[in-house]
């Protein structure tokens, strides 16, 4: 055997090695563009990253398949906007008021964006049919929910959600259990099951259109914390892996991510949700394809597609463009607090306990004639954002 | 010259050899947890999924392996002699405490000032109603490191977020400059730098609510905690936090501790999400229906009673209270 052999054979080796070995510690896919790459030759998306400007989820169907705005659009919702008063007080001392707890002086109003919708595919950008199934589990529950409160004055005005319900006695569906599993405001606080998962301090997850997000890469992990939600902010592991899901019966309540890279776009898919969470009626069998990709140093493009045929007839997707925000102002907050700080549901239990009580003792109103489910949007004293008023859309867009 | 020669070939192959073995473990992990690098930006890589394996949760400081999370007096008045409490009890050998050397350096003690020692023992006394992690609330730092929950760190080059499995608790390193914490918060504010190949992180802005461990150790907002991350193998980091604060202790002390990288195939981190486990242990005695009010073994009935009167400050106190 020659020197010059061997030799080769050890060149051959280490090449071979040095390969292998790069293709399982570095990216796969190299970037095309001038995108910026981690140190380890990864898409590089860190940073803290919001969407700042306000989008319905849903186009005004004058828009048809338009899916941007125009500037003088734009200009002119933005006048409006500012004109608006924003979730005016209602009359101090009614159940409204109590109910709107949060008035203008606490909504933030963010500007007009471009875009008509975040839903682009269908192209005009409407949620797609409910299955009939999911249909029939929320005229159900609506017909339960309206039944606990129609011995409240809301019914007795006709008002908010009860617009067309009835007034009637303590209906005995007060001692019944929820057609399914509540996700909303109950008119009934037996426990902390008849409470929202707002209220419940579990309403969180995946997809997430709004607050701010943090992202941070190490090789073949992207990490996001979402602050969200009003201190429900949470995180998420997303492994760069071929590996499979999570075995069916394991259930997360941030669903189980697997991503890999498409060129500089990071595609994450997203199984095993829970069937306590409720995104837009899908429970466990939401399915998730989400799309991360860095437009330029500044704007993250983040795109999903939602699919669940035992919620939608079709799957739909959305898309939105995230600005950058200042790292070293570091504006984004990592505790959550709801949870912590959920005296709330301690004084809205104990209130109501205290109203059973009184009215035991003869001392005060049935508890089935109190309105504890209507808030400032059901009882349509809410937003006065001309965005959210069809009206003013068609106004404006004409 | 032949000698020569054949040495010559001997160191290659061998060089060779030790390349190829290296890269193969290299690969191996990559399988498994993903791929890996052993440094990032020069700096040792700490990312992985980590766990201490220890009894610091139960106790920071050394003690005996005993009858229950909870005990009570048995026949004779003994500490040893002492028997599980009614919650501790239908668990039975699951229901212990397991012993430990502690993990407190030097002595072993905790340097409380005579007033914060009182109110630890007065915490170990109510460790039931008071513990943060009973109720779910962030475990803060230097806790959320060695519960018995794994946590992913995720190292980048100017942050590292860890991610723990329990209560979605999440930290943040920071090792470029940001503006300071606006707010005191459980998990404080992290800010790192290296030296060497050792993670030097200063922890400060916190606030009173998170305790040390289920023994009552305790601080207060004046807590700063300044943690030594050193990898000590590819699988373990030795762990090392001072902690320092001038309301609670007479002087600093330190605890040390390795952390155990999570080798299992395909280890991932799953979310101990437990807001809605622990309602009807905040809030069910708020129910107008008790929900929770027994349980029958073959021979034994556990029963929940609330008390008559439960004033509403302690409902309150349930939830803010920790001390």
């Amino acid at each position: 055997m020659s020197h010059r052999f061997i030799a080769g054979m050890a060149m051959l080796v280490v090449v071979a090695v040095f390969v292998g070995s790069s293709g399982n510690t570095l990216s796969r896919a190299q970037p095309q563009t001038a995108v910026a790459t981690t140190p380890w030759g990864e898409p590089n998306l860190q940073g803290i990253w919001t969407d700042p400007y306000a989008t319905n989820l849903q186009r005004h169907p004058s828009l048809g398949e338009r899916e941007y705005y125009t500037e003088e659009e734009v200009a002119e919702l933005d006048r409006r906007r500012i004109d608006s008063q924003q979730r005016p007080r209602a009359t101090p001392g009614s159940i409204a008021d109590v109910a709107g707890a949060y008035d203008g002086l606490y909504i933030s109003m963010r500007p007009t964006g471009r875009r008509t919708s975040l839903i682009v595919d269908p192209p005009d950008g409407q949620l797609p049919a409910l299955t009939p199934m999911v249909q029939q589990r929320r005229a159900a529950m609506r017909e339960y929910a309206l039944a606990l409160k129609q011995n409240t004055s809301t019914c007795q005005n006709k008002e908010g959600d009860c617009a067309n319900g009835t007034y009637g006695p303590p209906s005995p569906r007060r001692e019944e259990m929820p057609p399914s599993y509540s996700t909303i405001n109950l008119n009934r606080a037996n426990g902390p099951e008849d409470r929202s998962s707002g209220e419940r301090c579990m309403a969180t997850s995946l997809p997430v259109f709004n607050g701010y997000w943090r992202i941070v890469q190490s090789p073949g992990i992207v990490s996001i914390y979402y602050d969200v939600g009003q201190g429900q902010g949470f995180q998420r592991i997303i492994p760069v892996t071929d590996r499979p899901h999570l075995p069916p019966h394991v259930r997360e309540p941030f669903g189980d991510s697997r991503g890999r890279w498409e060129g500089t776009t990071l595609v994450v898919d997203v199984t095993n949700f829970e069937p306590y969470l409720d995104f837009q009626n899908a429970r466990e069998h939401l399915h998730l394809v989400e799309r991360w990709t860095a437009r330029d140093a500044d704007t993250l493009e983040y795109s999903v597609t939602i699919e669940d045929p035992t919620t939608w007839t079709r799957s739909w997707t959305t898309k939105q463009e995230l600005e950058r925000q200042d790292g070293q102002l570091n504006r984004i907050y990592y505790e959550p607090r709801c949870h912590e700080g959920n005296l709330g549901m301690v004084g809205l239990l104990q209130g109501n306990r205290a109203v059973e009580q009184a009215f035991a003792d003869g001392r005060g109103a049935h508890p089935a004639s109190l309105d504890i489910s209507s808030n400032s949007n059901t009882l349509g004293t809410g937003s006065n954002d001309p965005l959210g008023d069809p009206d003013q859309i068609e106004e404006v867009v004409r | 010259m032949r000698n020569r020669l054949t040495r010559k070939w001997v160191v290659v192959i061998t060089w060779i050899a030790t390349v190829v073995a290296v890269v193969a473990v290299t690969v191996a992990r990559s399988a498994s947890q993903g791929t890996r690098l052993d440094r990032i930006d020069g700096r040792p890589n700490l990312s992985g999924i980590w766990q201490a394996n220890n009894e610091a949760n139960w106790d920071l400081q050394a003690h005996e392996a005993r009858a229950g999370a909870v005990v009570q007096s048995g026949v004779y008045p003994y500490d040893f002699a002492q028997v599980p409490a009614a919650p501790s009890l239908p668990f039975g050998a699951a229901g212990g405490v397991p012993g430990s050397i502690g993990v407190v350096d030097g002595d072993g003690q905790i340097p409380y000032t005579p007033d914060a020692l009182a109110q630890k023992q007065d915490n170990a006394a109510h460790w039931l109603d008071r513990d943060p992690e009973l109720k779910c609330q962030l475990p803060g730092v230097p806790r959320a490191m060695y519960m018995p929950y794994p946590y992913q760190i995720v190292q980048s080059t100017n942050k590292i977020h860890i991610f723990f499995a329990f209560s979605n608790a999440a930290r943040v390193i920071h090792l470029d400059d940001v503006a300071p914490s606006p707010i005191p918060q459980s998990m404080g504010h992290s800010v790192g730098r290296w030296e060497g190949d050792t993670l030097v992180v200063d922890v400060g802005d916190f606030n009173s609510r998170t305790w040390f461990d289920r023994a009552g150790n305790f601080h207060s907002d004046g807590l700063r905690v300044v943690e030594r991350y050193t990898l000590i193998s590819q699988d373990a980091i030795q762990y090392e936090a001072t902690i320092e604060d001038p309301n609670v202790f007479t002087r600093p002390w330190k605890i040390s501790m390795p952390l155990y990288r999570r080798l299992e195939p395909n280890m991932q981190v799953l979310h101990y999400r437990c807001t809605p486990f622990v309602e009807e242990y905040l809030f069910g005695h708020l129910r107008n229906q008790p929900l929770v009010t027994r349980w029958e073994g073959e021979t034994m009935v556990v029963e929940i009673t609330r008390p008559e009167e439960i004033s509403p400050e302690a409902s309150y106190e349930r939830i803010s209270g920790t001390q």
